[in-house]
């Protein structure tokens, strides 16, 4: 207790708030973070790098594959204002600024790497003359001028190069300051060949509200348009999470906090990978089986040097409570029908979002993500919207059909297992059988082929329209029920064709946790992720203020809701009173209201002090309760009225 | 149903926020702390009262903290790979903090910061930075090239791992745009670690997107339930009690420093009445009697719309009171 007291002392003083501590030793060679990962070693810690090293670099592909477009149209649009053959005629004309306007989007988050990879596109291939300026930069003239006064200085040798200056974010930058800055291009634009690029995150409207007419009028503009986000978020998805070769892997839960994360909250691709990064790193420093979450190859060697400490383990997965007696061989057999399921799953996946993307109402979803969640939830088969969807597909008209099983088979051309070359082999059969029949019905003159395939063109149109107005959908599957016509040729080659399909997602696309072993591969914990990456300190105050017995695990503070203990911390009985008060709170009442709850619990309520007579231990306890809800930031000191406090939150009792 | 109530909840606090602030008046009774008996408690003997105070629910408070420090080392790792921590809750987090400090950081250099404390500004934060951990001689012309020059030399000596530590980083010194955006540059850096605790109910609000992003924040929540006895020390906002008896006795100190001239001089009294009473002899004496007062915050000039100067205390009438009743007992 007392080396605790003295530690305290060393950080509070009453002249200084910052206190440095240097190392006293030689700094020793740290091992680094390794160091602190827990039970699981350093093997997991070694895969934990090496993955995100992988997610890393994925990501940055991503991000510049998905940029590349509209980069490359920007560079074009410089390099034809600066080097074009009308250019100086143009130039001498007017006194316009060619101008770039970049929409980005609202996730700001997101924006530095695209100006990263921007500059670095621009210094490569055109100028050295780039200069990016943040608004917290430029918030006087002053500093503006240096920044711009250095490319200056240095562009007297080459003349011809365009100067480029770029505008991280044009909505926080301080009008006049901006104004001011293109009047002084403008003047100069004659000896001096400039090129501003804004990044707008809001719409393009945002310069006419910035910018006078003035002034805008002395500006080129042309708008160019980023992809959006979703987009950005479904490449991601495409090359990190729905990769059979990328072995960690998240459940439906936490993939669904992460998601909500994104949609409902920040837009930002980053921070999804942050997430990711977060359950990488929780997954393996807290499953010691983590050491298995690699490739198939490293993987089987690591099955052959676990500890019998970490086999026990794995007799206690639930996943593996029916291959009950362990062996290196069975946990290798098992590993290896992971990888295989994961292997089949993908592209199981895939061939289901095809087919299901372009339904009327989305059943299943319209992207990916949303789809692979619900697969990995639980049996797919067994939701009401997998059964509406299967209906649907199963008024499909015949080239709608073929087009259908076609794309699937691209999906299936890629990898290579086994199975899902059967499968291919399959829908490339199903395929040729739909051409064959077409052949067939065209040249057979009787009456009934050429009904159906008036019915089915009727049919497809009926389909086209319904996409325009979902609310059909019903009763066109209602009259499709209801309709108890002979089958023609096409239709029972059709119900076999969606038949199969079905017996596909049956084998294939089971959810993960089902599988043995999954544990490994898997992270779960969806409320540890939440709890660090999206929370509301101020539900975690308030509940401590009115249920302390939620933190304190003592009886005594066990009450109904909405009341509170007498015995209670004083601060909680403090916050209770104080939730009875409407705007302004009278502290002489409140503190004897205080005073009242307080010697209930004494048990002295009897022989009571006449009024306004507190005893000075109470009203200790009250100030210094008070002086923390102000802390928190619940009440304020007010001159509205002698003595009083006003209170800063609303509701209560 | 659960969607349902949630609304109806939702619409009840909205209805709420109405009834609180549709009419000016303010119904509450009008007794006010002058009818206590000690109306003013003074600050050492709060403290004092608060030693004895019998400690409530020790044992849980002790299991809760325990709790915490077990997370001690998930956060080294955290901090290592690029995260940083911050810590949520109610009571007071700076024991937990110095806990971490004195168990996990003694091999590392690390800087605590007292976001609480009233004259905090982000110059001594750089400041303690530049000077005392990287031992750098010069000055510097604004924050701007002091960030530059700590980015420059950490990301020199990547092996090099500096933790900084700070108290309500939601502090009233530290809130400001500004100063929350130099933080945030300091904490993207590779090997600069941050730890920080926030205690405000609205603090969130201090972080938009792009700063959030800087922080790159894992949040935990740490309740504690210790009073935040340091943190509030400083304010005296609230501890209206104290004000009065700081003012108190600072008037008596300033009295007892004057000659025994000056220290007759009644507060109401202009000139002719000093004169009268032969305190003092010509205006300049008298003017430079009250310069004594006024240095001291005492007493305050104040020009009226006639152009005369008037003399006022701005000190509320029960100290002046109180003041009187001792000085006559004296």
């Amino acid at each position: 207790m007392r080396a605790e007291m003295n530690e305290t002392s060393a950080t509070s003083s009453v002249s200084k708030g910052c206190f440095v501590f240097k190392s006293s030793k030689k700094r020793k060679r740290h091992e680094g973070a390794g160091g602190y990962f827990g039970e699981s070693g350093s093997e997991s810690f070694r895969i934990c790098q090496e993955l995100w090293e992988t997610v890393q670099k994925n990501t940055e592909v991503i991000q510049d594959e998905l940029n590349k477009k509209v980069l490359d149209s920007l560079v074009e649009f410089i390099r034809k204002h600066s080097f074009g053959s009308s250019s100086a005629e143009w130039r001498l004309r007017s006194s316009e600024i060619p101008t770039a306007a970049l929409m980005l989007g609202v996730n700001v988050t997101d924006h530095g790497m695209t100006f990263r990879s921007l500059c670095n596109l621009l210094q490569d291939s055109l100028t050295p003359f780039v200069v990016s300026v943040h608004a917290k930069e430029c918030s006087a003239h002053d500093s503006f001028k240096k920044s711009s006064s250095q490319i200056v200085q240095n562009n007297g040798s080459a003349q011809s190069l365009p100067v480029v200056v770029i505008f991280r974010d044009f909505e926080a930058f301080n009008p006049q300051v901006l104004q001011d800055f293109i009047l002084i291009c403008s003047r100069y634009i004659q000896e001096l060949p400039f090129v501003l690029i804004f990044g707008i995150a809001t719409s393009p409207s945002a310069v006419q509200q910035r910018l006078p007419h003035s002034v805008s009028s002395l500006l080129c503009i042309k708008v160019f348009q980023s992809l959006s986000c979703t987009q950005h978020l479904a490449s991601v998805f495409e090359k990190l999470i729905l990769d059979p070769q990328f072995p960690f892997k998240l459940s439906s839960r936490v993939l669904q906090v992460l998601v909500g994360i994104f949609l409902y909250h920040d837009f930002s691709v980053q921070n999804f990978v942050k997430g990711l990064q977060l359950s990488m790193l929780e997954h393996f420093s807290s499953q010691p089986l983590s050491v298995l979450c690699c490739q198939k190859h490293q993987a089987m060697l690591h099955v052959k040097t676990l500890s019998q400490q970490n086999v026990e383990r794995v007799r206690h997965l639930p996943s593996f409570m029916r291959y009950v007696e362990s062996s290196e061989e069975t946990c290798q057999n098992l590993l290896k029908n992971l990888h295989k399921y994961h292997k089949n799953y993908y592209p199981a996946l895939k061939c289901l979002h095809s087919l299901t993307s372009s339904l009327p109402k989305f059943p299943l979803g319209k992207q990916i993500r949303e789809l692979h969640v619900s697969c990995n939830e639980k049996n797919i088969w067994e939701m009401k919207e997998y059964e509406s969807a299967m209906q649907l597909l199963r008024i499909l008209a015949k080239d709608e059909l073929i087009g259908a099983l076609e794309r699937c088979a691209e999906i299936l051309q890629s990898p290579c297992t086994k199975k899902m070359q059967k499968v291919m082999q399959q829908v490339q059969d199903f395929i040729t059988r739909l051409q064959n029949l077409e052949n067939v019905s065209s040249e057979d003159p009787s009456g009934d082929g050429v009904n159906t395939s008036k019915m089915e063109l009727q049919r497809k149109t009926d389909l086209f329209q319904l996409q325009k107005a979902n609310g059909v959908a019903e009763t066109l599957l209602e009259k499709e029920t209801r309709r108890t016509k002979k089958l023609s040729q096409f239709e029972l080659l059709r119900s076999q064709v969606m038949d199969f399909i079905d017996g596909f997602v049956r084998e294939y696309l089971t959810p993960a946790h089902l599988q043995p072993l999954s544990e490994v591969c898997y992270y779960s914990s969806s409320g540890t992720l939440r709890q660090r990456l999206n929370v509301t300190p101020r539900t975690s105050i308030q509940t401590a203020l009115t249920h302390p017995f939620y933190y304190l695990q003592n009886e005594v503070l066990k009450t109904d809701s909405g009341t509170i203990s007498s015995v209670a911390p004083d601060i909680c009985i403090a916050y209770k009173l104080h939730l009875e008060c409407g705007r302004l709170i009278n502290l002489y009442d409140w503190l004897e209201a205080f005073a009242t709850v307080l010697s209930a619990t004494e048990d002295k309520g009897g022989n009571s002090e006449e009024p306004g007579q507190v005893d000075s231990m109470t009203h200790a306890r009250f100030i210094q309760a008070v002086s923390e809800l102000e802390f928190l930031g619940f009440i304020k000191s007010t001159k509205q009225k002698t003595d009083h406090v006003s209170r800063l939150t609303w509701g209560g009792c | 149903p659960s969607k349902k109530s949630k609304k109806a909840q939702e619409s009840d606090l909205v209805q709420q926020y109405f009834e609180a602030h549709s009419s000016s008046r303010v119904l509450t009774s009008d007794r006010t702390l002058q009818r206590l008996q000690t109306p003013k408690l003074q600050r050492d003997t709060l403290l004092g009262l608060l030693g004895k105070a019998p400690p409530l629910f020790a044992e849980e408070i002790e299991q809760l903290n325990q709790k915490h420090q077990k997370n001690f080392r998930q956060w080294m790792l955290q901090l290592h790979m690029g995260f940083n921590i911050l810590l949520y809750g109610l009571g007071s987090k700076k024991p937990l903090l110095e806990k971490f400090r004195s168990s996990m950081l003694s091999e590392f250099d690390h800087v605590v910061i007292n976001g609480f404390f009233p004259s905090i500004t982000l110059k001594a934060i750089l400041n303690s930075i530049t000077l005392e951990l990287l031992d750098h001689e010069g000055s510097f012309r604004n924050p701007g090239e002091q960030i530059d020059f700590i980015v420059r030399t950490l990301s020199a000596d990547p092996s090099k791992h500096v933790f900084l530590i700070i108290h309500n980083i939601d502090g009233s010194m530290l809130r400001g745009d500004k100063t929350q955006n130099t933080l945030g540059q300091l904490a993207t850096l590779q090997n600069m670690h941050l730890l920080a605790s926030i205690d405000h109910i609205n603090a969130p609000l201090i972080w938009d997107h792009s700063k959030m992003s800087l922080f790159n924040w894992l949040w935990f929540e740490s309740t504690t339930f210790l009073p935040y006895a340091e943190e509030t020390s400083y304010e005296n906002t609230l501890l209206l009690q104290q004000s009065g008896a700081l003012a108190l006795s600072s008037l008596t100190h300033v009295l007892r420093s004057l000659t025994p001239n000056a220290r007759c001089l009644s507060f109401q009294d202009f000139y002719q009445r000093c004169r009268e009473s032969f305190l003092v002899n010509s205006d300049i004496t008298l003017r430079s009697q009250l310069t004594e007062f006024k240095d001291h915050k005492l007493i305050r000039a104040k020009k009226g719309a006639d152009g005369v100067e008037y003399l006022l205390i701005p000190v509320d009438n029960t100290t002046l009171s109180d003041f009187l009743e001792k000085n006559e007992q004296d």
